[in-house]
């Protein structure tokens, strides 16, 4: 089925900062990509600071219906799959007189190692 | 897991209830129930076609005001409005899905008279003072309204109420640095924010609506409570808008057009001179002093633009 229309649904994402996730604003109505870049400009950030911006035509979107959405919500028990099903490694390492390398200390190498 | 696809309509509706009492969100595409969807479409376009004819009487005054500081602030107002408006239409047409409607049917309704807009906004707007009030106090109670509705069951109503009410909480102040101004000013200047207070009060207590369904024949207020799109009845919501706003009026040594107001200590509520709600029910049938004038403005403007909205128009498969 084709037609002609001046209103087309774009999603639109942006992102604050270079380092931060593209995160999803808004959508809007508009006639192609290029105007859909203007007006999600001009509708959602007018203030906030912005790097870069994202419009995607809904129509490419492939989302969930209320039944599939419903299939999301998470019954198991995932503790074997998160850092929350080992935390009694801590005590153990405290009997070896060691620390534990949580997520905490680990992520904070980031800095790299003191020269 | 639920089987949507399995149940009654009893049992969708019983299950749609569950979720909005228990805070959850419901979305676009979502069974709802039909005075739900209806409910919302009403209040929604309503609510969006508002912003856009709210920018009328203020984009008045971008020429007119008294400083540039002054038209970038209104400007940025009226850009804010009319960026509320998409954001509220957006959502509204999703709700009319269903029927196969779009933007282009919105306006239409709003041409035909069929889609109303909110009574402040077929209101003159006679000085700078006006400018201000609209800002101050208008907006003022369109933050009590829609704060009332942050939590709405509907999700993408509240989401965009999120956004709106973040940008309506410059334009109060907006509204207020012109009114404070004004009021510290000349005699004149004194007298101006009082005329405009005079002329607009009615208005602003008009703005939530009739107590009750008796007054006007029509009242969206209990479906409204009923399906978690907002918390308050319109009473209540006129009631908090005195409560906050009568000590703000009255520290600025203004006067406030009824003699007979006052708190009543033991109902603690405001006791107040009812508006003439029959001279309520012209205005929001567009028979207010500038209805005309500003649908004309919109239709006009929608026609002399239809050329733009044809050459780009494209074939989506």
């Amino acid at each position: 089925m084709s037609e002609k229309t001046f209103y087309q649904e774009f999603e639109v994402f942006s992102k604050r900062t270079h380092a931060a996730s593209f995160q999803h604003q808004f959508d809007l109505l508009a006639p192609n990509e290029d105007m859909a870049l203007m007006m999600a400009q001009e509708n959602f950030m007018r203030r906030e600071p912005v790097v870069d911006i994202w419009v995607v035509n809904k129509k490419n979107i492939r989302s969930m219906d209320e039944e599939e959405r419903l299939s999301l919500s998470r019954l198991d028990n995932k503790d074997y799959r998160t850092t929350k099903g080992y935390g009694y490694l801590r005590k153990k390492w405290r009997k070896y007189e060691q620390e534990m390398l949580d997520e905490k200390e680990i992520l904070s190498w980031a800095g790299g190692k003191e020269k | 897991m639920v089987m949507m696809t399995a149940m009654t309509a009893d049992e969708k509706m019983e299950y749609f209830m569950e979720r909005i009492e228990s805070g959850e969100k419901i979305q676009a595409d979502d069974w709802m129930p039909e005075e739900y969807r209806q409910t919302l479409i009403k209040l929604i376009s309503m609510h969006g076609i508002s912003e856009i004819m709210g920018a009328l009487p203020e984009k008045e005054w971008v020429p007119k005001a008294p400083s540039l500081y002054r038209k970038l602030g209104i400007m940025a107002k009226v850009q804010d409005e009319m960026g509320h408006g998409q954001l509220l239409l957006r959502v509204a047409e999703d709700l009319m899905k269903p029927y196969g409607k779009t933007r282009g049917d919105i306006m239409q309704d709003l041409f035909n008279e069929d889609l109303k807009f909110h009574n402040v906004f077929h209101m003159e707007t006679k000085t700078w003072a006006d400018a201000g009030l609209i800002g101050w106090l208008v907006d003022g109670a369109a933050i009590i309204t829609q704060t009332n509705m942050l939590d709405a069951s509907y999700g993408p109503y509240a989401k965009a109420l999120q956004r709106i009410c973040a940008e309506e909480v410059f334009h109060a102040q907006h509204g207020e640095s012109i009114i404070m101004a004004l009021a510290e000013g000349t005699e004149e200047q004194k007298a101006m924010v009082q005329d405009a207070l005079n002329r607009w009060w009615p208005a602003l207590l008009m703005f939530f609506g009739p107590p009750s369904k008796a007054t006007t024949g029509a009242s969206k207020q209990e479906a409204t409570i009923k399906y978690r799109i907002r918390k308050n009845t319109n009473e209540e919501l006129r009631q908090s808008f005195l409560d906050k706003y009568i000590p703000r009026i009255l520290s600025l040594s203004l006067t406030i057009p009824d003699a007979t107001l006052h708190f009543n200590q033991e109902k603690k509520h405001w006791v107040y001179q009812q508006p003439d709600w029959s001279e309520f029910k012209e205005i929001i049938k567009n028979n207010g002093p500038k209805s005309q004038a500003r649908l004309n403005l919109r239709r006009s403007s929608y026609e002399n633009n239809a050329w733009v909205r044809e050459a780009l128009s494209a074939i989506v498969e």
